[in-house]
């Protein structure tokens, strides 16, 4: 395959991660290259957002080595190219004021300099980046009135308006309605397949996504990494993993 | 009817107490959002400390109060953000522990007189030439600071976290926001009072909170808020003989009021 001469975007060598005196991640590597399409499963408390915090610096592991773009996190300054939307996202103060357009121009606040003007290329990308989340129509509402996946949907815009290589969810769907679940998992691959947008993200649904996403971490204070997941992925995987018995079922959406 | 304008002293207490409403509701809106508003209050008492060094030592108790208020911030900041400690509770420690720091100093010193009275409940009516031209000064400059790192105060205040990994300076800019804060409490005590000045700082932005409107239209009614109630707390205190910065507190916790009612669900 060409991956192997991409510098990946994360390259995470033998990294630990313990807290008050619990392992939390032992021994984890694993690499994530541009165009990807990674869902992240596992028990609650296995380490998947103790992963995530890991990879965008927000604390440092006990032991091993996280390059991005294949430099050192400390090193690193572009941190637009990485787009984070966390699990709270959809829980907002309903108070802030901040309309929808307010909190998506946050995205661009890494991008202009202190005495700079928000420019029409700065207003283009939050525009374009309402329109490919479907809140354009919602830019005057005042974010603490929307639904929780339209929050969700605002969050991921605001990610999206930094142009971003890669994006990074949190249990994106906590808080957010079946109907608008399958509708924002529809909106994520078509960013990894129309935007070359590189996703990783943390979920229970696997059973939703099984048919999207091209790679799988299971992470339980170990990670394993699956290429195929949807011929590699038995009951066994999920049983040893979960640590319950599993079974699997088929869902046959694309048969009639 | 308009007597009140023919004093130079009445005209000067406008001014600066339109400077200080300026500068007390535009920080005090990162201060709401950040949920800082107890910190104000402990700053103000921090300032305090500086003020009774100051009379006891015979330095000018406003400079003394700006640094002590500076350096109160950077260690609520620096214990904040560094120590799991509850944050409300290192502020009410911090608050009563300025408090009767500066009345033991004025005590000792013999200086427990109108001097930090006047501080405590702040006297505009005695606001001279320098003073407006120190508030000015001053006021502008933090201001400045203020406007120029706005967009990232305000997403800091969102959301820290995030704010952090799309390569914002959290850390330099919460720093920031405190020294500021204090340079502005400090420079406003000698007019409104270490006692009144958080109010002035929270309950504009509180009651423009309640319009839930956009950041900017925010920012605006808390400034017109806070701009209205000094302009009509010093105007009732004038012509009734009331206590100035009290009277100020009132006009606006009264606006407050008027904007829960207007925007009851």
């Amino acid at each position: 395959m060409s991956l192997s001469f991409q510098v990946p975007i994360f390259d995470v060598k033998n990294i630990s991660f313990k807290a008050n005196n619990q392992q939390i991640l032992s021994n984890v590597s694993f690499e994530v290259f541009k165009g990807q399409y990674i869902a992240i499963i596992g028990p609650n408390g296995g380490g998947k957002t103790t992963l995530i915090r890991l990879l965008l610096g927000l604390e440092a592991p006990s032991s091993g080595e996280i390059k991005l773009y294949g430099k050192k996190i400390k090193n690193f300054r572009t941190w637009d190219k990485i787009g984070y939307v966390p699990q709270r996202a959809s829980h907002v103060d309903e108070n802030f004021p901040a309309t929808v357009e307010d909190i998506v121009k946050m995205g661009r606040t890494s991008k202009r300099s202190i005495f700079t003007r928000f420019s029409k290329e700065d207003k283009d990308s939050v525009n374009d980046a309402m329109m490919k989340m479907d809140v354009l129509d919602l830019k005057d509402k005042m974010v603490g009135k929307l639904s929780g996946g339209q929050r969700q949907r605002v969050m991921i815009a605001r990610a999206l308006s930094s142009e971003p290589d890669i994006l990074i969810l949190d249990e994106p769907n906590t808080g957010v309605d079946m109907v608008s679940q399958k509708r924002f998992y529809a909106l994520l691959s078509k960013l990894n397949k129309d935007e070359k947008i590189t996703i990783l993200f943390i979920t229970h649904d696997i059973g939703v996504i099984a048919d999207d996403i091209g790679r799988l971490l299971t992470v339980n204070q170990n990670v394993v990494v699956c290429n195929n997941p949807k011929e590699t992925l038995g009951c066994d995987d999920m049983s040893s993993l979960y640590g319950v018995h599993a079974h699997l079922i088929h869902n046959h959406k694309h048969e009639h | 009817m308009f007597e009140v304008f023919d004093y130079d002293f009445m005209q000067r207490a406008f001014l600066a107490g339109i400077i200080i409403a300026t500068l007390a509701s535009i920080s005090g809106t990162f201060v709401v959002l950040k949920r800082y508003s107890m910190m104000s209050e402990t700053l103000a008492h921090s300032a305090l400390v500086g003020v009774a060094v100051g009379l006891v030592a015979g330095y000018n108790p406003l400079w003394v109060a700006v640094v002590v208020a500076v350096l109160s911030a950077w260690i609520i900041e620096y214990l904040r953000s560094s120590f799991s400690l509850y944050s409300d509770a290192i502020l009410s420690i911090l608050l009563s522990g300025s408090l009767a720091v500066a009345i033991i100093i004025v005590s000792l010193g013999g200086a427990f007189n109108n001097s930090l009275l006047s501080y405590l409940f702040g006297s505009i009516l005695s606001v001279s030439n320098a003073d407006i031209v120190s508030i000015s000064i001053f006021g502008t400059l933090s201001l400045i600071l203020l406007l120029s790192f706005s967009k990232e105060l305000y997403f800091i205040a969102y959301d820290e976290e995030v704010a952090k990994t799309s390569g914002i300076k959290v850390k330099a800019l919460n720093f920031l926001l405190v020294t500021v804060v204090a340079v502005i409490i400090a420079l406003s005590i000698r007019v409104v009072g270490s006692l009144l000045i958080g109010a002035l700082m929270v309950i504009p932005t509180v009651s423009a909170l309640q319009y839930r409107v956009g950041f900017l239209k925010t920012v605006l009614i808390s400034l017109f808020i806070a701009i209205f109630s000094v302009i009509a707390g010093m105007i009732f205190s004038f012509y009734f003989s009331l206590p100035s910065g009290a009277t100020i507190v009132l006009c606006v916790i009264f606006i407050f009021i008027i904007s829960l009612l207007v925007n009851k669900k």
